[in-house]
């Protein structure tokens, strides 16, 4: 095994990195490397020129305005975990990322590697959807915002056109009374890969679920939001979603519809429809009762003592 | 082009210049020759490359070097100051934690960085943060003793004491059953020991194989011209510069060629080899030689590949490509079955699994001006592969030297010979230099030699009480492209299956058959496991049908001490009662049994091996196992050679521990060469559990040569008559008044200066004429049998059919534990790698008979995190035919595993699962089957 000889690049502003994307030919953007550099060493991909984005400053950052959580692309995994301003402001971002590949892999990989290598498993992207978030996208002519949802085409294809870089991943600071989770299932305790993903985002108000999102992942060719499962869930009160297993195994059900999952040796399209169904459930529980932590006690009853 | 970069690795500064496509551990390892950083799968999965960088644990495999240009790398070699090892590495020698060694610098370095950021981390958190490194021996238990160690040696609190009580046998004995150390471990925790591919010698080039990318064709031409025209490339070999040897492991099934003459049999059959100046040239000139396949239509199935009509492997020999079919009949079955009160067939199928050793397979040739090849090479077997290349290369085995180096763990993948073995001592007599050889991960799994997936139907009858009065087994065994060890294997399969329990009439047909895929070979347990997984599958299920505790039935058939088994195998020692009511007892059995919630479950599985097979591999008059022992002029210390492989199991430790008792010194005295065809006596090597006992038995005889001589020499010196004196603890004493002693260097100095070299000699070879006279009698026979029982508790997700194992609690007949320390090791690594196959590992094809999942990324296998409680017990025993009583434990330890997970799977979901691996997919649909048969 070995890695196919190419030009390095090592650019430190996002300027000189689009530059070279656009110029050199057969160009790829390296974040932490912790897939590009698999994907070469295998032969699946072969780059010619290769840009490190690592000395870019301006993609390592978390910060905040107003509105949002700002994450520079570079930012890895373990930045992320141990970023008291991420787990405050999206603890289920936190979740997620720290069920990724393994301390070493965390150390070098990347949040925004996670989401330009568009892998249906990726463990970031689910939740980011659950949560709204946007991308911002650098081009030789311009910058420009996308909304997480718009970004990924098919698996491991996006938008992003040669010369394109993403920068900042941009979460909305979630209202009050909102909990969201991810619920991993992988084939071992650690370093596994997906077989199903859920990220369950529910904003509580008034006893009912006042807005909600439910994604999946590794059912279809991309995370992808359930439609069926989010809207059937909006509107509805808590009080009615905790005592009707019925209506709890309806919406696993919504979600299963909106699944388009494939065979493979991690499991087959029926056994994910199966597992999806009860991660559904799961993420959707757990988000309801991270909800009424979040809330004034009194409107959520029992389960908002968690402070 | 190459850019320089400056780098700080462990404190000092280095100007380097690199290539863009060379990673950090090329950089460690290539250019400042820093090889205690070791390379695992060269993709991230398996953590042997961890180092510190900047403060954080990273896989050195996945950062590019230049990427590292300005940074500080920490690595194994920067822990130890001077000899004064790190708090981290004594822990990790103290507790055992060491086996190969080829994981534990990665596994150290990981270690560091979390206690650095943790300092007082829980055992679920070290179980957690480590999942990243893996380890195919220790099964993690000792790792994880030793991070804890370690954290409080840091944190300067002492560490708990151990509760030790020895056993009955070793209580006179000074050495022998002591917990100590392994006489290697030191040297692994610092990255010193040298592996095969951290050798790098003057002038020497690399070597690489074209493998096919087909299963099966007839090769219409190759074309190497723009191979050979490549800059850097030094020679370019196919089947046509090759002599037409036929070779393999078992001399009646010879049926691999040096390189493809004429036609390929599987994805990975070897098709050319190239030597260049570095492996980068290699690649690239493989992928400039164009083979013209004409394409053969291909049959990976073997119950296809069985039936008329199905594609051929071979034309002239294994017809209906039944490579090996075995019919015995013992007792009379007709009359067996019709004595049984209850009959009960079921058929299970087993998985194609790989052992997965940590280091991936290594070798360097070269040629000497005298016609004379060495090799260094990562072997179990240093005389299978000495015999070998003796037979392939047509020269006596004085013209060949083989060494084995450090073996970063085999498990029955380096119990044969190699193709890189053979290839790299062709290339290297062309090119005139010397050239090492290295497979990838994925060559690892292409070369194959893993365990043969099983079909098995298998039917006891029993009596009302339990009493087994027939057993009768088929097996076909899925064997891939060519015989490799397939023939014992399929013998194996049958024969181990009467060492556990009475029953006087079976009958067994196997079959083992080719397939357009990997060749299958001997994997821990060989050919045992998949019919014992069935045997103990099955005798849980008909213990349910009596209504009969499932221990009870065990019981009732349970081995007894010195009984003659059906077909004809002796077991003497055996301690299999004792392994049982230990686990009922420890485990909480009665208690549990029966009385779980829906979901949680328990059940108990046995097992046991030979220790070490009656018979060798190729017919041989050579004794097993032999010894010398050397001690040195002063007389201070003695040195074993011994042609046995230390494979990481431990055997140079424990063999030393045998010579050290034999002779009376302390384990401080001795050290061990071993494995090296021209400085120590034949061994047949790692295999067939058999170094404990007949290595042992060899270096206890040479011991006592030593004694014998060493006494006549006191003797001499005080006095009095060698009878009158015993040796013990480095003293020569009275036996009637121990006071009155001489020092045994001094015995020992005086001996050399009288009469030259003190020397012992000792070779074992098992009791004549094990075995009936059967056709295959020989396999099954030992000299001894191990025992094992072990009860499982697991938990299972009833909504997405996950197994969780929480428990095990496993006994072993082992004989004396020679060293206990290292038997726990055996026994827990055994105990997780047995659960590792059974839940998560098998090998993937897809339909045109490529491998899908030749990685540690997709071949899973058990990280830390997912590592059970392991409760082990050593049992009181004594073997007579070994060593200080001594017999196996690392092969008989796997055994029990699949049974006794797939009986608690069972236990906890109320429906069986025939099929391994137990994966969630398969346990969620047997849930929802029931379900639907209920509605």
């Amino acid at each position: 095994m070995y890695l196919p000889d190419f030009n390095f690049h090592q650019p430190v502003s996002i300027q000189d990195a689009i530059l070279l994307l656009g110029q050199k030919p057969n160009a790829v953007a390296m974040a932490g490397g912790t897939d590009l550099l698999v994907e070469m060493k295998k032969g699946v991909r072969m780059h010619e020129n290769v840009i490190s984005l690592v000395k870019i400053r301006e993609l390592k950052l978390i910060t905040e305005d107003e509105e949002n959580l700002i994450i520079g692309a570079c930012t890895t995994h373990s930045e992320i975990i141990a970023s008291a301003l991420v787990g405050k402001i999206a603890p289920s971002l936190v979740e997620a990322t720290s069920k990724i590949g393994s301390d070493q892999v965390r150390n070098t990989g990347t949040i925004g590697g996670n989401i330009c290598t568009a892998a249906s498993c990726c463990d970031t992207a689910p939740v980011l959807l659950s949560l709204n978030a946007s991308v911002e996208i650098a081009g030789s002519e311009n910058v420009r915002t996308v909304p997480l949802n718009d970004f990924f085409t098919f698996n491991k294809k996006t938008i992003l056109t040669t010369g394109e870089l993403v920068t900042k991943i941009i979460v909305p600071k979630p209202g009050p009374g909102t909990g969201a989770c991810y619920e991993k299932f992988g084939l071992r305790e650690a370093g596994s890969i997906s077989v199903v993903s859920v990220a369950a985002m529910v904003r509580v108000a008034d006893g009912a679920c006042a807005d909600a999102c439910i994604v999946i992942g590794a059912v279809a060719p991309t995370p992808k939001i359930s439609r069926q499962a989010t809207e059937m869930l909006r509107g509805i009160k808590v009080s009615e979603f905790v005592e009707n297993q019925f209506f709890q195994e309806e919406l696993g059900a919504a979600a299963v519809r909106d699944s388009i999952p494939i065979d493979d040796i991690r499991g087959g399209a029926q056994y994910r429809r199966d597992v999806l169904k009860v991660l559904v459930q799961r993420a959707i529980r757990r988000a309801i009762e991270l909800a009424g932590r979040h809330s004034p006690p009194s409107l959520v009853g029992e389960g908002g003592q968690g402070g | 082009m190459k850019q320089i970069i400056t780098i700080n690795v462990n404190g000092d500064e280095f100007e380097v210049a690199v290539k863009a496509n060379a990673t950090l551990l090329d950089l460690l390892r290539d250019e400042l020759k820093l090889t205690g950083t070791k390379k695992g799968c060269e993709l991230g999965d398996c953590g042997a490359c961890t180092v510190i960088m900047d403060g954080k644990a990273v896989n050195a495999c996945l950062v590019l070097a230049v990427e590292a240009a300005g940074s500080k790398v920490e690595t194994i070699e920067g822990l130890a100051t001077g000899t004064e090892l790190h708090p981290i590495q004594r822990a990790y020698v103290e507790k055992g934690a060491i086996q190969c060694g080829y994981c534990t610098p990665g596994m150290i370095m990981r270690t560091k960085s979390i206690l650095d950021k943790y300092p007082i981390p829980t055992k679920e958190e070290i179980k957690e943060e480590l999942s990243g490194n893996l380890c195919r021996c220790t099964g993690y238990t000792k790792i994880i003793e030793a991070v804890e160690t370690a954290r409080d040696y840091l944190n300067g609190k002492k560490p708990p004491e151990l509760e030790f009580m020895p056993q009955k046998s070793t209580i006179d004995l000074s050495v022998v059953g002591k917990r100590l150390p392994k006489i290697d471990a030191p040297d692994k925790a610092t990255g010193r020991a040298v592996y095969t591919d951290d050798i790098s010698l003057p002038n020497m080039i690399y070597g690489k194989l074209l493998l096919s990318a087909v299963p099966h064709a007839k090769i219409v031409s190759i074309d190497t011209s723009k191979a050979k025209a490549l800059a850097g490339v030094k020679v370019v070999l196919t089947g046509a510069d090759v002599p037409d040897v036929r070779w393999g492991t078992s001399p009646p099934r010879y049926d691999e060629t040096i390189l493809a003459k004429g036609k390929v049999r599987f994805v990975g059959d070897v098709v050319a080899a190239v030597a260049a100046i570095d492996e980068e040239t290699c690649y690239r000139a493989l992928a400039l030689i164009k083979v013209a396949y004409e394409e053969l239509p291909a049959v990976f199935d073997p119950i296809e590949a069985m039936k008329d009509g199905a594609p051929r492997l071979f034309d002239d020999k294994y017809e209906n490509n039944i490579n090996t079919h075995v019919d015995h009949h013992f007792g009379d079955i007709e009359k067996g079955f019709a004595e049984a009160d209850h009959i009960r067939e079921e058929r299970f199928t087993g998985n194609r699994t790989y052992q997965n050793p940590m280091e991936p397979h290594c070798s360097i040739a070269e040629w000497d001006r005298h016609g004379r090849v060495t090799l260094h090479t990562s072997t179990q077997v240093v005389h299978y592969v000495h015999h070998q290349l003796s037979h392939i290369l047509g020269i006596p085995l004085g013209d060949i030297r083989v060494i084995m180096t450090n073996c970063g763990g085999g498990f029955g993948a380096k119990a044969a010979t190699t193709t890189i073995e053979v290839m790299s001592i062709f290339l290297a007599r062309i090119a005139g230099c010397a050239v090492k050889m290295r497979f990838s991960r994925e060559e690892m799994y292409l070369f194959g030699r893993g365990r043969h997936k099983q079909y098995i139907d298998l039917k006891i009858g029993v009596k009302k009480d339990g009493t087994i009065t027939a057993v009768k087994q088929k097996a076909v065994l899925e064997g891939g492209a060519y015989s490799s060890f397939g023939i014992v294997s399929t013998y194996y399969a049958g024969s181990m299956i009467t060492t556990l329990y009475k029953f006087p009439n079976y009958k067994y047909d196997g079959f083992r058959v080719n397939t357009n895929l990997p060749p299958c070979g001997a994997f821990r347990g060989h050919g045992c496991p998949h019919p014992r997984f069935a045997f103990e599958s099955l005798l849980t299920m008909i213990a349910d049908d009596l209504g009969m505790d499932s221990i009870d039935i065990r019981l009732k058939n349970a081995m007894t001490p010195e009984y003659n088994t059906c077909n004809d195998l002796e077991i003497h020692s055996c301690e299999f009662k004792a392994c049982i009511e230990d686990v009922r007892n420890k485990s909480g059995w009665n208690q549990k049994k029966g009385k779980l919630p829906i979901g949680r479950g328990i059940g108990i599985g046995c097992g046991g091996f030979v220790s070490g097979a009656g018979y060798p591999i190729y017919r041989s008059k050579f004794p097993h196992s032999s010894a010398t022992i050397k001690v040195l002029e002063d007389g201070s210390r003695a040195v074993l050679f011994i042609g046995d492989a230390d494979i990481g199991q431990g055997s140079d430790t424990v063999l030393a521990m045998a010579a050290c008792e034999a002779m009376g010194i302390s384990y401080d005295r001795i050290s061990v060469v071993s494995a090296d065809s021209d400085l120590t006596p034949i061994g047949f090597g790692a295999y067939s559990s058999r170094v404990t006992l007949m290595g042992g038995n060899a270096c206890k005889m040479a011991g006592e040569d030593v004694k014998k001589q060493i006494l006549k020499q006191a003797a001499e010196i005080m006095n009095l008559d060698a009878g009158l004196l015993e040796v013990k603890d480095n003293k020569i004493f009275l036996k009637t008044g121990p006071s009155t002693f001489i020092p045994w260097e001094q015995a020992g100095f005086a001996h050399f200066s009288k009469k030259g070299p003190l020397l012992g000699k000792g070779h074992y070879s098992p009791p004549e004429g094990l075995g009936g006279n059967y056709k295959g009698a020989a396999i099954g026979t030992s000299p001894a049998y191990s025992f094992s029982a072990t009860v499982c508790e697991v938990e299972v997700d009833m909504e997405t059919g996950k197994v969780k194992v929480l428990n095990f609690w496993d006994a072993h007949d082992c004989g004396t534990a020679v060293n206990p320390m290292l038997v726990e090791g055996q026994a827990e690594g055994a105990v997780l790698m047995g659960m590792s196959e059974a839940l998560f590992e098998n090998e993937v094809f897809d339909n045109r008979g490529k491998m899908i999942n030749a990685d540690l990324h997709n071949y899973l296998i058990a990280t830390s995190a997912d590592m059970p409680e392991i409760h082990s017990t050593i049992v009181d025993s004594y073997e007579p035919a070994g060593p200080y009583g001594a017999k196996e434990v690392g092969e008989g330890a796997t055994l029990p595993i699949l049974g006794a997970i797939a009986n608690a799977v069972a236990d906890a979901i109320g429906v069986r699962i025939f099929d391994l691996p137990i994966t969630p997919q398969r346990v969620l649909e047997a849930i929802n089957g029931i379900k639907k048969k209920r509605d």
